[in-house]
């Protein structure tokens, strides 16, 4: 017996140490907080930030209508994974979001409830509220499947701890892209010694970096009809070399930033400027140095060089989330009245109001601004006005955009060599276009 | 010549045949049947949610040898494999012989050789991610080096076996250990009479009766590497320029498959793998009789 009992006892800790684990993976995938009633109406949803305040809305939906709302979060790679084997097998959650990447493909095997009739007899919901280039991409022959659940925006996070240090004046909302370039390079020359750089634009940056370039300088990503590339267009190929020979001098080496996330960076005082979304605003408020963040609008290309800022020459790329049932859930009528209230203006003014996200019925975004007392939001708000809010590009199954992400890599390695990158960007995305086309 | 059953050898048969149904229907339906599904599947253009599923001939076989992505990546592993195998291999046989003598604080050191085995690969890969990490990482601070491990082509899947070896060094001493205690002691004590060193008893003795732990340890060994998925996909950023140069071929499956939906291409490419597999095993069954010993 003396011969085994090391074995014993690695295997004790290992099973106890493989217990814990599985313990901790759990913990990450949410459990509901104990509402009345036995009934369950079970909720998919990707972004654990979110978890909480939306919780905290559905269980006013749960006490009211004696249901307990499960909610379920997976990574946004499982998540689509999960949902596809869902809707293969019939085992899906009741509700769940709904993405502008993968809406059309949802919609057309008709995995989504149709949701008109619901809409129709219901006098809280009027579907004209909402933005509607997002009700639109919901929306299949007329008919609703998905009701907007918010929408998103893109602004600047600067850190004035390190513009002080190098006695640069914090950006404006009146300032260029070529302003934005100019004082990220100062910043990475100046911080050379420190580490610090001036802003992060990885290739895979694209809701909240270069997108936004492309169509700040009149450039377009898809074509409208969405069956072919953008990215020869005259007015992209200006943004990309942008990119290429203004921003990424300011930005750590493309090295670096395959090693590390921009967030990371910027939380660890590394970086002085940081376009973000606002669904990411969550990850900065409560900061230890959070006193040293501001948000600024994102700058504008002065396209037609008047020295003043069109509304078309400021872009913020956005786009917003569905709510959707399940075609085939057991509840529909539950699972409809559960998204009645996810969207009604009381829950979309709390989202905003708890800081979870914008809103998806026009209007009801103003309390996000007040939602961190120490951190002002109004530029996610502003750009609305000051600025033209584009869609995010997508097609019908969005394939080609990590494609064009793997092949642009090599344009970040090299930024001399984006040209030629770029007529490579055009064939991959084309030839996915076309199959998906097929 | 056969003979009738009894009837008493035809009720233990029966009684025999219920027993293992489960594993049988289980069998069946989680491993037969998609077998023959990925077999199908590999000769279709598959539809949304396995709706609509178009044959296509030998169409996806056709894009597979024209696509170069599919050899890189199976040059990857195969690379991965010929270098994580043998080093994993020998160094935990080494260790193994030295464990297996009685010496101070034995359990603790295989304890501590066993322990990545029982931590979960996605958490030991984080640690790894910071500990290469170019800019901020643990191994560039002490050696007070620059080097960009993970992102340099040329060593960045060198990382990865040294991941894989640490990870993979426990298990294999355990295998190791169970058959050095199966060798008698006598054939040491004969060899030691007859003036046989310990370096010499270890190749004339310890490694022809160890042969079937070997042989089994390489064969297991061999498809675990070329399956390589978890290790790359969570030490690396996919805007790594290394990337191509360790993105495995299971990877790419899970890419098609599970990403892109394109399960109909993902199956074919597991097809292919299972080709692949298969002569490799094949060859090693064949090399068995002239090298393992069975006692």
């Amino acid at each position: 017996m003396r011969k085994n009992s090391w074995l014993k006892k690695g295997l004790a800790i290992g099973l106890s140490t493989a217990f814990v684990l599985s313990l901790a993976g759990c913990g990450g995938s949410g459990e509901n907080s104990g509402s009345s009633g036995d009934k369950t109406i079970r909720v998919g949803i990707w972004d654990n930030n979110q978890l909480a305040g939306l919780q905290q809305i559905a269980d006013e939906w749960g006490e009211e209508n004696g249901y307990d709302v499960e909610f379920q979060v997976t990574d946004w790679d499982s998540y689509w994974t999960m949902l596809e084997a869902g809707v293969q097998g019939g085992e899906m959650p009741d509700v769940f979001w709904m993405h502008s990447n993968n809406a059309l493909k949802y919609m057309q095997a008709g995995a989504m409830l149709n949701l008109d009739d619901y809409i129709e007899n219901d006098d809280t919901m009027n579907i004209d509220d909402f933005y509607p280039d997002i009700t639109n991409l919901y929306t299949l022959d007329g008919s609703h499947y998905a009701i907007p659940k918010d929408h998103d925006t893109i602004a600047v996070i600067y850190n004035k701890a390190i513009f002080d240090k190098y006695g640069i004046e914090y950006p404006t909302s009146d300032w260029t892209w070529q302003d934005f370039a100019d004082i990220a390079q100062e910043i990475s020359e100046k911080g050379a010694a420190d580490g610090v750089y001036g802003t992060y634009c990885n290739s895979g940056d694209v809701q909240n970096f270069w997108y936004n370039v492309i169509y700040a300088f009149g450039g377009k990503v898809i074509s409208d009809d969405k069956t072919e590339s953008g990215f020869d267009d005259p007015a992209t190929v200006e943004a990309m070399d942008f990119i290429a020979n203004e921003i990424l001098p300011g930005c750590p080496p493309a090295d670096a930033m395959a090693n590390t996330g921009g967030d990371t960076m910027f939380q660890s005082g590394l970086l002085g400027m940081l376009p973000q979304g606002s669904y990411d605003v969550i990850k900065y408020y409560d900061a230890d140095n959070v006193d040293d963040y501001g948000w600024v609008m994102l700058p504008y290309a002065d396209v037609n060089g008047d020295g003043q800022c069109q509304k078309e020459e400021r872009v913020s790329i956005y786009n917003g989330l569905g709510w959707a049932a399940y075609a085939n859930t057991d509840d529909p009528d539950a699972a409809y009245s559960l998204i009645s209230h996810f969207c009604s203006e009381e829950s979309q003014k709390k989202q905003a109001e708890l800081g979870v996200t914008l809103a998806g019925r026009m209007g009801c975004s103003d309390p996000f601004q007040e939602a961190y007392s120490n951190m002002d939001m109004t530029p996610f708000i502003d750009i609305e006005d000051a600025g033209t809010l584009v869609m995010r590009p997508y097609s019908k199954e969005s394939n080609w955009e990590s494609d064009i992400c793997d092949v642009l890599v090599s344009a970040w390695s090299d930024p001399s060599t984006m040209d030629e990158v770029l007529t490579e960007v055009v064939d991959t995305m084309n030839a996915d276009l076309a199959e998906e086309n097929e | 010549m056969k003979r009738k059953m009894t009837p008493r050898q035809k009720n233990e048969a029966k009684w025999g045949l219920i027993f293992v149904a489960p594993t049988i229907i289980g069998l069946l339906i989680l491993n037969y049947y998609p077998i023959f599904e990925t077999v199908y599947q590999s000769f279709c253009k598959t539809g949304d949610f396995g709706i609509g599923n178009k044959f296509i001939g030998l169409k996806n076989y056709i894009t597979l040898f024209h696509d170069k992505e599919v050899f890189q990546t199976l040059f990857n592993a195969v690379k991965y494999a010929a270098v994580s195998l043998p080093l994993t291999i020998i160094i935990s046989l080494v260790l193994a012989v030295l464990l297996n003598r009685k010496m101070k604080g034995r359990g603790i050191y295989r304890t501590i050789f066993f322990l990545p085995m029982v931590c979960a690969p996605a958490a030991t890969a984080m640690v790894w991610k910071w500990i290469f990490n170019q800019q901020y990482g643990l191994l560039n601070h002490i050696l007070g080096i620059d080097v960009a491990w993970v992102t340099n082509p040329a060593i960045a899947w060198l990382c990865i076996v040294i991941i894989g070896v640490w990870g993979g060094i426990g298990n294999n001493m355990i295998l190791f250990l169970g058959g050095l205690q199966d060798i008698p002691k006598d054939y040491y004590e004969a060899a030691a009479i007859d003036g046989s060193t310990g370096v010499h008893s270890f190749f004339h003795i310890t490694i022809p009766l160890l042969s079937p732990m070997l042989f089994f340890v390489i064969q297991t060994g061999i498809i675990g590497a070329l399956q390589l998925f978890d290790l790359p996909y969570m030490v690396m950023d996919k805007s790594s320029r290394a990337w191509p140069t360790v993105k495995s071929i299971t990877y790419l499956f899970y890419e098609y498959a599970f990403e892109r939906s394109d399960r109909g291409y993902g199956a074919t490419i597991v097809m292919f793998m299972i080709v692949i597999i298969g002569i490799i095993t094949f060859i090693l069954q064949k090399s068995e009789k002239k090298w393992v010993h069975y006692e």
